[in-house]
């Protein structure tokens, strides 16, 4: 048991509650479909409400613990709800809520193997959150790959089978490499892999190479996960063939399994001290530069909308990658902000993406001519939501960016907040087209043609509204009282003051 | 009652072999009832066994005297914690197989064969119990003997060509490697004098013929990879797997060479011990790249695969390299690992085998092609197949996940690095050809005519099983922890 802890079932509620929309499934297999969909709702509901009740004590200091099996001594399945595990699981039973509730009226067809999986995945993702080691971590994390397997290819067009195909191939090879990084850290960390420490005291005896392999095995195994090029290939297909709620999960979330992993690894197996003694951090933060600066590029020559949002997920979540990696307390906070920061923005972008798909049957970003006029909400939003990528104040990307920048110059790097910059005018240069052609283009302009008047019949359902408008008010009100207890800074601070102490 | 559980392994065993005798009897009395005999007797084999929870002291053993004559003389069973497990696991998946098999043998074998069948099924068994526990070489000889005459018959029972044949050619590389198991005991004989394996572990050490120990062991492990279809040995067993009526299959390919695996590290550990390794090291070295390359070679050749029957038999010749690989890591970790893997191999593989079987008994499909689309119309069966699947690749939280991180950890910690990776690729190819099945199953749409809307599962007496198999996957995957201590303590022992 960690030091500290108090032992309670309160860790596993989050984690029973998505169950309730399969035995809703189970019950109800062919009738009362709104009754099924809305149960399903409850259950992602309720698991949300499980963890923020929470809040209060992870605040005051306050670990939870629960242990479910002991394989054998010192190998233990256990559930461990520390100030970072807690904020991830906050961050994601959120998201998991809105895009379960999105979807009741998104997914047309075959409803019941969407939501058993989604609320399973979203069950195994918090119970990785709250996971006490990586063993029990891997374990939630390899069902969560294959359980999103069914959400990818839903659509089961060609192009989904075939980003199913490739997603699986990715998956099961950074698994087998994350497999065989536990079991070497296993064994050389003196049969521990626990995260209670800041650090495990029996690794720093290890031989260099040892940690090495250990190391690179760790970071390419849950990098293909969190997208770290060159191991991002599966992302920019899957995002697209998925239904938009599912692509919104994949990258507010699923991607971020992958970042958190990497969290995980760096505070709380390796410690900074190690990684920083290892000398290959600058190595791993070289890549997240590549990554961020390349995948804008990339992302620039998209015509298809939700593969530019998919590339643009990439560059995004390599900035949580180079905070962690910079070894400064302010580069730190700023990645650990950013796991929530660009959840919350790029779900928003994803389902906005869903609506104009939705209404409009529209994927391609020359096709969108005017659509600001049909869909003004939703596109108000998008603006909003893309304006906080590139970095505009007052958003949460303004804060993002500001950290990471602080972060660099405190690590002494300056070319760092070069490449934040590079990035940013990459960013204004792919979503500022989207905005301009959605709101300053329209059938007929060249004509002279007078402007559409506003159409707002088509956004009627509340339950894809909600969600997305939700979504983009919190991007500039997170973004504005940063400090408010509960949003991501609270939480992060208290992170870094023990990653840094 | 106090004390009465001492005889309860013997009880295991010969209750079975007993109830063969008895068959051909009720037979003559009453033909329907021999199905339901034969399930009878293991049951009561297997439930025996359950009294014996909690009696093996933890790292020790049951010593039972056969005949009350005293070991070394008399023959010995020694029931450690690992054979105790590994003889529950013949008994709980003959049971499924059993229960199974009525059924489906109705359909593949003459009626006048069902009773030679269910006779042979109850040997075949009860041999395995036996050879598992047994303390004696002599004896591990013959249990061998009888175990391998009755899957030769059993491969060959439906009489068909190709059985007949495949059956034969298990015979022609089984046969030998019988006799190569006598020579290797004779040689033992001839420099120790004796045939109590605890008796020969204190005398190997110090008997001055070390080319005799040396050439003993190694025909005694080459003779144990035939029957183990350790590569290259194997080439008998992709025919008489996939030919043999479905739960034969799942006998064979869960346990049979499983079982013979296990002699491996019998030989290994309880005769040639710790004191002795100087005179096996070349033989285990070359077991481990035989163990190796039959994980690559049999995953691969599991992908290639048309049939899948076939495929599910290749993939036994990869697990196989899996146990061996456990074995020869030498370690408290691997030798569990390779334990575990036999049990949890044993009863994916076997459900996978029943999976196979309800599709052959509802469509004779053999081809893994027909199952596009299969799901609409067996779901459970699909089901079942793809957790059993999931145990196989080695997915959490599944039994396959547990014993894959013992045995990838027992390579490693032996530092032996290269086979923890070929392990590891192993479960990639595992991955590609049940991802593939799955796929199929569940994501593909059907060909024309071959799949219809309306559900057709296979009947209860072979869902049943199929069922009981793919949850004890997971049974064993979550509950690990009820065995692995007793298990690593008793390989603890061995070493």
């Amino acid at each position: 048991m960690p030091e500290g802890a108090v032992r309670s079932v309160m860790p596993l509620l989050p984690i029973l509650f998505p169950w309730i929309s399969l035995l809703a499934i189970a019950i109800f297999r062919r009738r009362a479909l709104r009754l099924r969909l809305w149960l399903c709702f409850a259950g992602s509901a309720l698991s949300f409400l499980a963890v923020i009740v929470l809040l209060p004590s992870v605040l005051d200091g306050k670990t939870y613990y629960f242990k479910l099996a002991s394989i054998v001594e010192g190998l233990e399945i256990s559930l461990y709800v520390d100030t970072l595990g807690y904020y991830f699981s906050l961050v994601l039973a959120f998201m998991w809520m809105l895009c379960t509730l999105y979807s009741i009226s998104y997914i047309d067809h075959k409803q019941n193997r969407y939501f058993a999986f989604l609320a399973m995945c979203g069950s195994f993702l918090i119970g990785a959150a709250y996971s006490r080691n990586m063993f029990t971590y891997f374990i939630f994390y390899e069902m969560m790959t294959f359980g999103s397997y069914p959400l990818i290819i839903h659509e089961e067009t060609a192009m989904a089978r075939r980003a199913g195909y490739k997603y699986l191939v990715y998956a099961i090879g950074g698994d087998v490499l994350l497999f065989f990084a536990i079991i070497t850290n296993y064994f050389w960390g003196g049969g521990n892999v626990n995260f209670d420490q800041w650090g495990l005291p029996t690794l720093a005896a290890a031989s260099k190479a040892a940690l090495l392999t250990i190391f690179s095995s760790y970071i390419a195994g849950f990098g293909v996960k969190a997208a770290i090029m060159p191991l991002h290939g599966w992302v920019p297909d899957a995002h697209p063939a998925a239904p938009s709620p599912a692509s919104a999960l994949l990258s507010g979330v699923i991607l971020k399994a992958g970042a958190f992993g990497i969290m995980r690894v760096i505070f709380n197996l390796f410690g900074i001290d190690l990684m920083k003694e290892l000398g290959v951090h600058w190595v791993v933060a070289v890549f997240a530069c590549i990554t961020i600066v390349l995948a804008s590029v990339f992302a620039l020559t998209q015509d298809n909308l939700k593969r530019r949002l998919a590339y643009s997920s990439i560059g995004q979540v390599s900035y949580i990658i180079l905070g962690l990696t910079m070894v400064s307390r302010d580069g730190t906070l700023g990645g650990i902000m950013q796991l929530a920061h660009h959840a919350l923005m790029k779900a928003c972008l994803f389902l906005c993406a869903g609506v104009i798909l939705v209404r409009t049957g529209k994927k391609n970003i020359s096709d969108m001519k005017g659509v600001g006029y049909q869909l003004p909400v939703s596109m108000i939003c998008f603006s909003v939501c893309a304006l906080a990528m590139v970095g505009t104040p007052p958003s949460v990307g303004f804060i993002t960016k500001w950290m990471l920048g602080s972060g660099a110059m405190e690590a002494g790097l300056p070319v760092y907040v070069v490449v934040l910059l590079v990035s940013s005018l990459l960013n204004a240069a792919y979503f500022l087209p989207i905005i301009y052609v959605a709101f300053f283009r329209w059938e007929g302009d060249e004509e002279g043609h007078h402007h559409p008047a506003l159409d707002f019949n088509s956004e009627r359902d509340p339950l894809m509204m909600v969600p997305v408008v939700i979504l983009a008010l919190l991007v500039v009100v997170v973004g504005i009282w940063v400090t408010v207890p509960g949003f991501p800074l609270s939480l992060a601070s208290r992170v870094a003051d023990l990653v840094f102490p | 009652m106090s004390g009465a559980y001492r005889h309860f392994p013997i009880l295991m065993v010969t209750i079975p072999f007993f109830g063969a005798a008895l068959l051909p009897f009720l037979a003559y009395l009453r033909r329907k009832a021999v199905p339901w005999a034969s399930a009878f007797f293991l049951a009561i084999s297997g439930g025996l066994g359950t009294f014996l929870v909690g009696k093996i002291p933890p790292g020790g053993h049951l010593s039972y005297p056969l005949g009350g004559w005293e070991p070394p003389y008399g023959i010995e069973l020694r029931v450690d914690f690992s054979g105790y497990f590994l003889m529950m696991a013949v008994a709980g998946i003959s049971l499924a197989a059993v229960i199974y098999s009525r059924r489906y043998i109705e359909k593949e074998v003459e009626g006048g064969r069902i009773t030679a069948y269910y006779v042979l099924f109850l040997l075949m068994s009860a041999s395995m119990m036996g050879f598992v526990i047994t303390g004696d070489v002599f004896n591990l000889f013959v249990m061998m003997e009888i175990l391998s005459i009755s899957s030769y018959a059993l491969v060959a029972v439906t009489g068909n060509r190709n059985a007949v044949r495949a059956a034969f050619k298990y015979l022609l590389m089984g046969a030998p490697s019988s006799i190569m198991v006598l020579l290797g005991v004779g040689l033992l004989y001839s420099v120790t004098g004796t045939l109590n394996m605890a008796d020969l572990a204190a005398r190997v050490g110090d008997t001055g013929y070390r080319e005799v120990l040396i050439a003993s062991y190694a025909i005694l492990v080459l003779a144990f990879m035939v029957k183990a279809a350790v590569f290259p040995l194997h080439l008998w067993l992709p025919d008489a797997h996939s030919i043999a009526p479905s739960p034969i299959s799942a006998m064979l390919s869960g346990l049979v060479v499983a079982v013979s695996a296990f002699a491996v590290a019998r030989i290994t550990f309880s005769v040639f011990t710790v004191h002795a390794w100087g005179l096996v090291g070349t033989t285990l070295e070359a077991l481990a790249v035989a163990g190796a390359a039959a994980v690559l070679f049999g995953g691969i050749m599991a992908i290639y695969q048309k049939d899948f029957k076939m495929m599910i038999a290749y993939s036994t010749i990869s697990h196989m390299g899996y146990v061996v690989l456990g074995i020869t890591a030498l370690n408290p970790e691997g030798i569990t690992g390779a334990v575990y893997h036999i049990l949890d191999h044993g009863i994916a593989k076997a459900c996978l085998f029943m999976c196979a079987g309800n599709f052959i008994y509802r469509k004779g499909f053999r081809k893994i092609e027909q199952l596009k689309g299969a799901w609409r119309e067996m779901p459970w069966t699909c089901f079942a197949f793809s957790l059993a699947a999931w145990s196989i690749i080695g997915l959490p939280p599944s039994a396959g996940f547990i014993s894959k991180w013992y045995l990838v950890y027992g390579s490693v910690r032996a530092g032996k690095v290269p086979y923890a990776v070929v392990l590891l690729v192993g479960s990639i190819l595992a991955a590609v050809y049940c991802f593939r099945v799955v796929y199929y199953m569940f994501f593909q749409p059907a060909k024309e005519g071959d799949w219809g809307e309306r559900l057709s599962e296979a009947p209860a007496s072979m869902s049943v099983p199929t069922w009981a198999l793919s949850l004890a996957t997971l049974f064993f995957g979550v509950f690990s922890y009820l065995f692995l201590d007793s298990l690593l303590k008793a390989a603890a022992q061995l070493l």
